[in-house]
């Protein structure tokens, strides 16, 4: 191999070196402005995510995720090949560009483009195994590029095939990114054959460069394409961060603050701006929200709220008011964006100061005495569905445990629907009230029967020594250690996650355990993790009756597709929601143990 | 002035001629189904702060309609956001919402 | 005049226009899906506003039609309409060819239990209406044993977007006036209260058992909703309530709560409905013609209406309009070739 032009260098260089310097530096203000953003104790983390072990984890997470895209593959072989092929197959040619000029024109180390235009720059001057090998290794990369990029347009066609029902409106600083994008491999594969003749080459480009033979060696055709091709790349690299592809790079930073144990603090600047750049707009949350049964509420998917979280629009607040929160497109995300966590600080960044007023709560008696028993605490919703508490004493009894009723007299309310509405500092205040109840009451264990109350008594109030545990698990605990026995028919039930106990606190098998010993447990369509939510959740602050009334008819026809007897759930936000609408019996799992009991 | 031992005090009458319309068009404008309210007091009845305070949405409702705003607002800022009131609302309206904006709109901070 | 004609149903309205169009000289069939004739009329022991009995109303309902062939347990299972005529063919393998159908199928009750909240089924000592309707023709239901505080809710599954059904029943309002009055001559100490929206005493009679209720029997109306219903360590049901009127919330222990369930479709007008082509409203019920002029005559013809079928109804409004509905088939029939 040598040089070809003694300078190494050509005007057409100039586009994608302009795009490159610009996409640096870019990248470099990005990165500074979202470390100064960070607080004290956030920087402390990233000092300490430098260690070894967290490093090698972050590389890890890096290969599989950025390059390989193993999260995709897992919902759909196709899309994830796709994805793979593009960012493992032009990793591929940048390293091996590198390692080419490396070994071949070392003198050119350092320079920007030389890589990138390499075959037009060089001549082979006689055939090596190694330099065959280099060629075949390029090419092949290139091909499967071009696999790629075949499957993506053809997406934008056919999107089901690869797994997606919907896929996102591409805007117009998309359009010129994915397009240039697109352009920049057909014209590289032109470009190389073009002067492969030259240059050398492998299966691919000496292939076309034999077949254009011709055309192609008319030294007035060549520099034009590879004009084009320095043309695409620039484009590319300065419509970047106007588009979604901005997620290439970030991601890379994302999976560095996170394996810090960063979350996000704010919903626009630090670690969430990350989070909003690193959406790479592939739209597998539209396909997981409850809410697009109706496709005019397609617009209040995360997608497009992370997009008008990153415009910094008003109407950011429209969407984050209308979220369920039941996290399923959180699940489905295959880069991690918590985007339920945004939505939420959204809501509390535009709450400002607490209107609500719970100065009476002070003057409550903490007058609950239950230092031998077990404590039950209802909440709100369970006294409307007095069935599961009624269901859980005769449990309680005939497992001879003793209990004690918190709130029988009506609930202090644990706090969490006004937490997620925004108001932080008018939960503290209940959470403090009951707080302090419950450790004066000398209880050491505390039950709860209602998901989303259990949540909150978890994560958030800080009961040490007691310990939480939800209705179903406890009952559970119950037959495990024969306290109970129940019988088994031949009845079949299908069982609903709750959103707060299954996505919400990974609670996804005791209640199926304690279910199979009394009958056949059948799957739903989508179950566990994937449970749609059952469209009462108090997570939404604006979703209409109606609009509830569409989510939990398409939440049951998924969990009735394989027929079962009865559908039980274990929230008593779920039992009334499916219970208006639900053709077979609608049962509590505390209400089918206790018709069991033997 | 003679003090004669006792005093005047305002009329409690409430005169809807001189009703502030503008709040509460803004939040029927946000929360429609503020109109449908029958004050049946399935929410009052059921309302979790209600039972150690006097928070009572029928009566805000009400009370907002009446042009009586301190005192709706004053028993409506115990309210725990609870969601009780929506579930067993038999007219479908959205209280919690409800409820949100009044306290966004008529509650001065 | 050997026409033909097909009633749906073998309750009051059923049974009264099929005994009017006997009379007129028609041929007339009931079909009728329970193994009786009467309807809900069966389970009634006494009637509003003038305790009428309601066994010997049936009664005489069913003495013109003893001599009517009658289809008992059985549905239409397919309705074949070519030129005039109905071809019927019934789940007995039956089949019939009519000139006209009535369709006096009525309504069902509310099914207590979808309001959790109340705990019908769930607590010994909540029944509903039809369960106390019930108590006063045999005189016994274990759930009630003595009581000595009694409450009736109104607008159980009535009024109710949260119950799927928004229509107000009608006669709910009166029936717990009645029931309340007649639980109070069973149990002359126990208190009873009635926890209403609205009393709705529209009726001639209605107001005066109204006064009655309050004068001499002492019920106690109290305007406000029921929240919620617990056991307290004996059994007895723990009320909560808003009490609308002192605007502040009510609490009372109650030794027998009645639930005032509404009327409501029947869950299976849609498939009659579309084997008669003829339009549901919104609230599931018939439509009519004309809500005004031809509250009887179905929108396509040969099709006609009686009774609770087109929505709640009283007891007289449901024989005025079997009447009604034998008039205007009469007329119809006549101008038929």
């Amino acid at each position: 191999m040598k040089e070809r032009l003694i300078f190494g260098y050509d005007p057409f260089v100039l586009p994608f070196t302009f795009g490159m310097v610009f996409i640096i530096l870019y990248l470099l203000t990005g990165t500074v402005r979202i470390i100064l953003a960070l607080d004290n104790a956030e920087r402390k983390l990233l000092l300490k995510s430098f260690m070894p072990a967290t490093l090698f984890k972050t590389t890890k997470d890096i290969i599989l995720d950025c390059l390989i895209h193993v999260k995709i593959f897992k919902k759909n072989i196709l899309l994830g090949y796709m994805h793979s092929s593009i960012a493992f197959g032009w990793f591929m040619l940048i390293l091996v560009g590198h390692i080419e000029v490396m070994i071949y024109t070392p003198q050119r180390n350092g320079v920007l483009y030389y890589p990138v235009f390499f075959r037009y720059f060089v001549m082979e001057t006689h055939e090596t195994l190694r330099g065959s090998f280099f060629f075949f290794l390029m090419d092949l990369s290139l091909l499967l590029v071009l696999t790629g990029i075949g499957l993506a347009i053809y997406k934008r066609f056919h999107s089901r095939i690869l797994g997606m029902r919907r896929t996102t409106k591409l805007r117009l600083g998309d359009k010129i990114a994915l397009y240039s994008l697109w352009a920049i491999f057909p014209l590289r594969l032109l470009a190389e054959s073009f002067t492969a003749n030259i240059s050398g080459g492998s299966f691919l480009t000496i292939s076309i460069n034999h077949l254009l033979n011709t055309f192609v060696t008319n030294p007035d055709h060549v520099l034009p394409v590879w004009w084009g091709y320095s043309c695409a790349l620039g484009l590319f690299l300065f419509a970047l961060p106007f588009s979604r592809y901005m997620h290439i790079p970030t991601e890379i930073l994302l999976i560095f603050l996170r394996n810090a144990g960063i979350k996000s603090s704010l919903s626009r600047n630090g670690y969430a701006e990350t989070e909003i750049y690193s959406c790479s707009r592939c739209g597998l949350c539209i396909d997981a929200c409850p809410m697009v049964t109706k496709k005019r509420n397609i617009k209040f998917s995360s997608v497009y709220f992370i997009r008008l979280l990153r415009r910094r629009s008003e109407e950011s607040l429209a969407t984050a008011d209308k979220c369920l929160m039941c996290n399923k497109c959180v699940e489905a995300c295959p880069v991690g964006i918590d985007s339920t966590r945004l939505k939420l600080l959204k809501r509390q960044e535009e709450f400002g100061r607490s209107k609500t007023n719970h100065e009476y709560l002070k003057f409550i008696e903490n007058k609950v005495n239950a230092p031998d028993s077990v404590l039950y605490y209802a909440g709100c919703m369970t006294h409307l569905t007095p069935a599961i508490y009624k269901s859980f004493f005769k449990i309680l009894d005939k497992a001879k445990i003793k209990y004690t009723f918190l709130d029988k007299d009506g609930s202090i309310c644990c706090g969490r629907p006004l937490f997620t509405s925004g108001d932080k500092e008018g939960a503290e205040k209940l959470i403090k009230k009951n707080r302090e109840i419950i450790k004066s009451s000398g209880c050491k264990t505390l039950i709860l029967s209602c998901p989303i109350c259990y949540k909150i008594f978890k994560e958030e109030y800080k009961l040490e020594g007691i310990e939480i545990i939800h209705h179903s698990v406890y009952i559970n605990n119950l037959l495990k250690g024969d306290k109970i026995k129940l019988q088994k028919g031949i009845g079949s039930f299908v069982f609903h996650d709750p959103c707060e106990l299954g996505r919400g606190s990974g609670i996804y098998n005791e209640p199926r355990e304690l279910l199979s010993a009394i009958g056949v447990v059948k799957e739903a369509s989508q179950e566990k993790n994937l449970s749609i939510c059952c469209g009462g959740s108090l997570g939404s602050l604006t979703l209409s009756y109606s609009e509830r009334e569409q989510i939990t008819k398409s939440s049951l026809n998924s969990l009735l597709i394989n027929n079962p007897d009865k559908l039980i759930t274990a929230c008593p936000l779920c039992l009334k929601s499916f219970s208006t609408y639900n053709a077979i019996p609608t049962r509590d799992i505390a209400q089918i143990v206790s018709e069991n009991l033997i | 002035m003679i003090d004669f031992g006792y005093s005047l005090t305002a009329s409690s009458r409430i005169s809807l001629d001189n009703i502030d319309q503008k709040k509460i068009k803004k939040i029927t404008a946000i929360e429609p189904d503020f109109l449908k309210c029958m004050a049946c007091g399935s929410c009052a009845a059921s309302c979790s702060a209600g039972n150690f305070t006097k928070v009572n949405l029928r009566m805000v409702i009400l009370l907002l309609n009446r042009g009586l705003d301190k005192e709706a607002v004053s028993l409506i800022e115990g309210c725990m956001l609870c969601g009780k009131c929506t579930l067993v609302c038999p007219r479908g309206i959205n209280t919690r919402n409800l409820i949100g904006n009044i306290l966004k709109i008529y509650k001065e901070v | 005049m050997n026409k033909q004609v097909l009633v749906i149903g073998g309750g009051p309205a059923g049974l009264e226009t099929a005994g009017q169009l006997e009379n007129l000289g028609y041929k007339v069939y009931i079909v009728e899906k329970s193994d009786k004739l009467g309807g809900h009329l069966l389970k009634w022991d006494r009637l509003f506003p003038d305790s009428i009995s309601a066994a010997e109303t049936l009664q005489k309902l069913l003495e013109p039609v003893v001599h009517i062939t009658t289809f008992l347990g059985c549905e239409v299972v397919s309705v074949n309409k070519t030129g005039g005529h109905f071809y019927v063919q019934l789940s007995n393998e039956a089949t019939l060819s009519v000139s006209s159908i009535v369709v006096t199928a009525g309504f069902s009750l509310f099914s207590a239990e979808k309001k959790e909240e109340y705990g019908y089924n769930i607590y010994n000592r909540v029944v509903t209406s039809a369960d106390i309707e019930s108590y006063f023709k045999t005189k016994s239901d274990d759930r009630i044993q003595n009581p000595k505080s009694i409450g009736f809710v109104h607008c159980v599954g009535s009024r109710d977007e949260k119950a799927c059904n928004k229509q107000c029943s009608k006669v709910c309002c009166i029936t717990a006036v009645k029931q309340a009055c007649e639980m109070k001559e069973l149990y002359p100490e126990a208190d009873v209260y009635c926890f209403y929206m609205d009393l709705r005493m529209y009726g001639r009679g209605y107001e005066d058992l109204y006064l009655e209720a309050q004068s001499q029997y002492g019920i106690r109306f109290i305007r406000g909703r029921v929240s919620e219903v617990a056991e307290d360590e004996t059994g007895r049901l723990v009320i909560k309530a808003e009490d609308t009127l002192s605007s502040k919330p009510l609490k009372i222990t109650l030794d027998l709560l009645v639930l005032m369930v509404g009327m409501v479709k029947n869950s299976d007008n849609e498939k009659l409905s579309s084997l008669l082509n003829t339009r549901l409203g919104d609230d599931g019920f018939f439509q009519c013609a004309n809500p005004i002029l031809r509250s009887t005559e179905g929108e396509s013809e040969g099709i006609f209406f009686a009774g609770a079928s087109t929505g709640p109804k009283t007891l007289p409004e449901s024989i005025n309009e079997a009447k009604a509905s034998a008039l205007a088939i009469h007329g119809y029939l006549s101008k038929q070739k």
